[in-house]
């Protein structure tokens, strides 16, 4: 496409020619080479052929028209140099010796011209353009070491799947020959010197014979756009180029004279100017093949042929009105879109001024670089800000200026690490945990934030032990060993729990194989005796002391039974652990915390171990249980408000753990454990559910006749509280309305948790030194205890009535069933 | 400024180098004109701006100072204002803060980034502020037709023209682009209709590498615009090859 191009195409056509027809062979390394050398000779660089057949070499195996474009790429990659030649050449040839003594001067210095340099002195000829400004040239040999380095080209953009777009993203132009009046001839040549194999054409059936149909070209589509209506280009399609569709023997009785064909280009005959085409989208470049081939309508003609029709019939239509006068010209964005087209990326394209080289521009000084740098440093300070917070108790300050750093700087490390240490001090262990592993994500020999995870993982640890998730407690040490190996807390607590794990798995065996038998034999009526009397004895007790009496009647219920009595068993050793992982919490405590220290005696004084409860008082609850679960979703959720209100209050006593009576968590973590499928044990208690069921809703008619308020209402919501450990996660989502339709409930649970703690506080007034913290809620329990003294009474009914209706709810159910 | 607006409201654009009677004094604004101007291209560079956005930006920048003073206009504050402006003109918002930020290290290289502090507001007033007084001065006009879409619909239909691989080793597309982004340094984009500047572009570029288009009756570029000469043309092309001089002048 040089300078002598245009006056020797057709002739360069007829040379490229004369080399063996290439495309009717059969041998499929012979026609892409010979191929190869047409092209070459095509673009007039022939002293390029040599390079371009070693280059051949080395993408023998890539397709026809990647090969084409690796070819003429291959100078300009070629690694010793950075101005690209062969388009040197072209330049130089085409602007005369003028600009090649320019040259010589301006690129003295570049050791890369002088490579090139004899080379061209070749290609120069006497020629001198008529037209040429010495400015130009000037810009030229000045900029020469840009303007043709391989590397201001940039590589052509990946060929999408080429698709009839169905908006104008951009202005679709006819071709501009069609506007210039470019000569028959000329165009006739073009034509055929740029049609390539696997491009797409658009023609009219001119006849049909045998062997085929003949196609008299009216455009192209794709690529390659050009105006060649007028050129009478007849293409011919052979008839094993028309897929067959069906039983039909002819496929080219579908065809008439006149129809609209679209269809690849499969052989072209450069030199008779004869083209084959073929109906089967395998002929098309592999971009385009989505295109379906074969007869189209009117509608479909390319919309660059359609615009065509128009400017040739109105001869008063120009290329510039047409240009501004189209829909895709006014789209704002058909910059973006063309630049991509074009494959030139908008904020890296490059410019000629010499101080815009990408080398001047250093990453530092890059907007989004400054910003990282200046929030980073802001959020240091938000951060410090919170630590002295921090530091004089002001906890919710603290948190706000933490999480003001990380809104400014997410994973900000420091900022990650001084909530974490926050939400430990203050109990959340499982927040806490999640910002130290954010934190050693962004950075992982951060030394504080190991530590912190490690102390925080065996505490977490510890508290799962409690609920009885001894495998994900275990999972929870052995993460802490893999971060710190030294670190002996985690390897104790490790080794103890795994011992743990088998005694306790042993135990399960044994009771299982025990248990089947008196379960069996017990009557109804006895489980129903059983529970009335446990329930007097539990009011009583209640009265005697308002100690934790959800824990209390749940232990009562451990004792008896044979389930229980293991889990008791376990509990005992929960209370060796407990005592070991409160020793680590007190660690802590000493260094971040502000905590006190009475968790273990706590734990043992709040242990009473009573006696004979009848295990279908178990059994029942494990029916309730069941009944809720069946019941589920929503209808369960809007029940069970005392339960979720009691659920809420549990998880914020996770927050204040050491204040937490123990038993709490012995009941729940039991109960989870035998919700279990797999327990040998609830096999068995399947078969009782109805009899359980039964018993239970006698029980309730005693708790009816009873109306004793306060006792037999906080009974409902001690089972409530169980039954509502197993959701611990959705039930804590709820919030809003629900937390005031569950007031009753909760002022109960608080009403407990507030006698627990005052006797705890009695107990513990003249030695333990307490944190602000815990002070505070103690004592707004207190006063919420107070409170709800008053109101209980009234309360209760309506907390007893959403129980009964769902016993009878649950009643109508099994009528129905029956 | 009202005054000094007054006195420099006079009418029509006038030509390079003829605004002031001081040959030496015009020359220096030149100067400076071409430094602010790259200011504001290597600013868009950093803050990621496309090119029509930054291109904008200079234009505002060019047309303020057709009718406004250096002596009484800090340069660089209508710059940085140009800027913002122009990424609302041109949607792709930019923040001050950043802006701020790339400035001031452009100022201070190497220097840590600002401190958020009453320092920083103040600056970012003044960008505000300046950005009230460029429209005002521009008489809310700020919306520009721009080489930019031109020069591509240009570059899609020459493609057609020529032959495929022709045209994927010669990065004629690539220089016509940076030719135009570059012709922001003066104030070409004001003196010149976008059409005319960009087939200047296309033109030079095309020039440049030799290439050559089929002939017919009338020449490639005659149909791209039926307005304009060959003389306007080169005319434009010495305008822009000028500016590369103008780089060596001025660094």
């Amino acid at each position: 496409m040089g300078g002598t191009t245009e006056s020797s195409g057709k002739k360069q056509g007829k040379d490229s020619v004369r080399l063996p027809n290439s495309d009717r062979q059969a041998n499929k390394d012979k026609p892409t080479r010979y191929r190869l050398c047409c092209d070459v000779s095509k673009i007039d660089c022939l002293e390029l052929l040599p390079y371009a057949m070693r280059c051949y070499h080395l993408v023998a195996f890539v397709s026809y028209r990647g090969l084409a474009g690796i070819v003429f790429r291959c100078p300009t990659g070629s690694p010793s140099l950075t101005m690209d030649r062969d388009l040197l050449r072209q330049s130089v040839s085409y602007h005369g010796p003028n600009l090649f003594s320019l040259l010589k001067c301006e690129q003295s210095e570049n050791p890369d011209f002088k490579y090139v340099a004899a080379d061209l002195a070749k290609s120069v000829n006497q020629r001198d353009k008529e037209d040429d400004s010495p400015v130009v040239e000037q810009f030229i040999a000045r900029k020469a070491d840009l303007l043709f380095a391989p590397s201001w080209k940039f590589t052509a953009p990946e060929e999408d799947d080429w698709q009839e777009a169905t908006q104008e993203l951009y202005a679709v132009m006819p071709p501009l020959e069609q506007f210039m009046d470019v000569p028959y001839e000329e165009r006739r040549d073009i034509f055929y010197r740029d049609v390539e194999r696997g491009d797409m054409v658009i023609g009219r059936i001119t006849s049909i014979r045998d062997f085929g149909f003949f196609v008299s070209l009216i455009c192209t589509a794709g690529g390659l756009e050009r105006d060649i209506e007028d050129l009478e280009i007849t293409g011919l399609c052979p008839i094993r180029d028309v897929p067959s569709s069906g039983n039909h023997d002819d496929p080219l009785s579908y065809f008439q004279i006149g129809d609209l064909i679209r269809a690849g280009v499969k052989d072209i005959d450069r030199y008779h100017e004869k083209l084959t085409i073929s109906l089967y989208s395998s002929s098309l470049a592999p971009n385009f093949n989505k295109i379906k081939l074969g007869v189209i309508s009117k509608e479909e003609l390319p919309l660059h042929y359609i615009r065509g029709e128009k400017v040739a019939s109105d001869s008063s239509e120009t290329y510039e009105r047409l240009l501004e006068s189209s829909l895709g010209f006014s789209n704002p964005s058909n910059v973006d879109y063309l630049l991509g087209n074009l494959g030139i990326i908008d904020t890296k394209s490059p410019s000629l001024m010499r101080g815009l080289q990408s080398k001047h521009f250093k990453e530092d000084d890059f907007a989004s670089a400054i910003r990282k740098k200046q929030s980073a440093s802001w959020a240091l300070k938000c951060v410090k800000a919170g630590v002295d917070h921090f530091k004089s108790g002001r906890h919710v300050e603290a948190m706000n200026e933490y999480n003001k750093a990380l809104e400014i700087d997410t994973n900000n490390v420091e900022a990650l690490v001084a909530r974490g240490a926050l939400y430990a001090t203050k109990g959340s262990l499982v927040k806490a945990i999640s910002d130290f592993e954010l934190a050693l994500d962004t950075c992982p020999t951060h030394r504080n934030a190991k530590k912190y995870l490690c102390q925080t993982l065996v505490e977490r640890g510890g508290q799962l032990e409690e609920e009885e998730k001894l495998v994900t407690a275990e999972g929870l040490y052995k993460k802490a060993i893999a971060l710190d190996n030294t670190f002996q807390e985690a390897e104790d607590a490790l080794r103890k729990l795994q011992a743990l794990i088998q005694k306790t798995l042993k135990r399960k065996a044994e009771e299982a194989a025990r248990e089947e038998k008196p379960q069996a034999t017990e009557t109804s009526a006895e489980k129903l005796r059983k529970i009335l009397r446990e329930e007097k004895r539990m009011k009583k007790k209640r009265r005697r002391s308002d100690s934790s009496s959800v824990t209390s009647s749940s232990s009562d219920s451990s004792s008896g039974d044979s389930i229980l009595s293991a889990s008791r068993k376990k509990s005992k050793k929960r209370k060796h652990k407990r005592r070991r992982s409160s020793h680590s919490s007190k660690k802590r405590k000493r260094r971040v915390s502000s905590r006190d220290d009475r968790t273990t005696e706590d734990k043992e004084e709040h242990y009473p171990v009573p006696a004979n409860t009848s295990a279908s008082f178990i059994n029942h609850k494990g029916a309730l249980t069941k009944l809720i679960d069946e019941e589920g979703g929503d209808e369960d959720r809007r029940r069970s408000y005392g339960k979720n209100r009691a659920e809420d209050s549990r998880g914020r006593s996770e927050d204040y753990r050491p204040s937490r009576s123990p038993e709490a968590d012995s009941g729940k973590g039991r109960w989870q454990f035998s919700d279990r499928p797999e327990d040998p044990v609830l096999t068995g208690v399947n078969g009782r559910e109805r009899e359980a069921y039964r018993a239970r809703r006698i029980s309730d008619d005693s708790i009816r006749s009873h109306q004793e308020g306060s006792g037999s209402s906080r009974h409902a919501v001690s089972r409530m509280d169980f039954l509502s450990s197993a959701y611990s996660e959705h039930s804590l989502k709820l919030d809003g309305p629900m937390k005031d339709t569950s007031w009753q409930a909760a002022s109960e649970e608080r009403s407990e948790g507030g006698g627990r703690e005052r006797k705890d506080r009695a107990r513990e007034d003249c030695g333990s030194n307490r944190g602000a913290d815990g002070k505070d809620r103690r004592l707004s329990s207190g006063d919420g205890n107070r409170a709800s003294a008053g109101s209980q009474k009234k309360d209760l009914p309506a907390n007893l009535l959403d129980i009964f209706n769902q016993i009878a709810e649950f009643e109508k159910e099994r009528k129905q069933k029956k | 400024m009202e005054a000094a607006r007054s006195a420099h409201v006079s009418g029509p654009r006038e030509q390079r180098g003829e605004e002031n009677a001081d040959g030496k004094d015009s020359s220096n604004d030149a100067k400076t004109h071409f430094r602010v101007c790259r200011f504001i291209i290597e600013t868009g560079v950093k803050l990621d701006m496309r090119s029509v956005p930054v291109a904008t930006a200079c234009a505002l920048y060019h047309k303020f100072f057709q009718t406004a003073s250096l002596q009484i206009f800090e340069p660089y504050l209508v710059a940085m204002s140009s800027i913002y402006l122009a990424g609302k003109v041109e949607e792709q918002h930019l923040r001050t803060r950043d802006i701020i930020n790339v400035c001031h290290r452009y100022f201070h290289p190497g220097s840590d980034p600002l401190e958020l502090d009453s320092k920083f507001w103040e600056m970012r007033d003044s960008i505000v502020q300046c950005e009230l007084l460029i429209l005002r001065q521009l008489n809310f006009q700020v919306s520009f037709e721009h080489p930019h879409k031109y020069l591509l619909h240009y570059l899609l239909s020459v493609r057609n023209l020529l032959n495929r691989h022709a045209w994927s080793r010669t990065p004629i597309a690539e220089t016509a682009w940076a030719l135009l982004k570059d012709s922001y340094h003066g104030p070409v984009c004001v003196h010149h209709r976008p059409q005319h500047l960009a087939l200047a572009a296309l033109y030079l570029a095309m020039h440049t590498y030799g290439v050559q288009v089929p002939r017919g009756e009338r020449e490639w570029w005659q149909i791209l615009c039926e307005d304009i000469t060959r003389a306007q043309i080169e005319a434009i092309m010495t305008e822009l090859l000028q500016l590369y001089d103008m780089e060596a002048k001025c660094t």
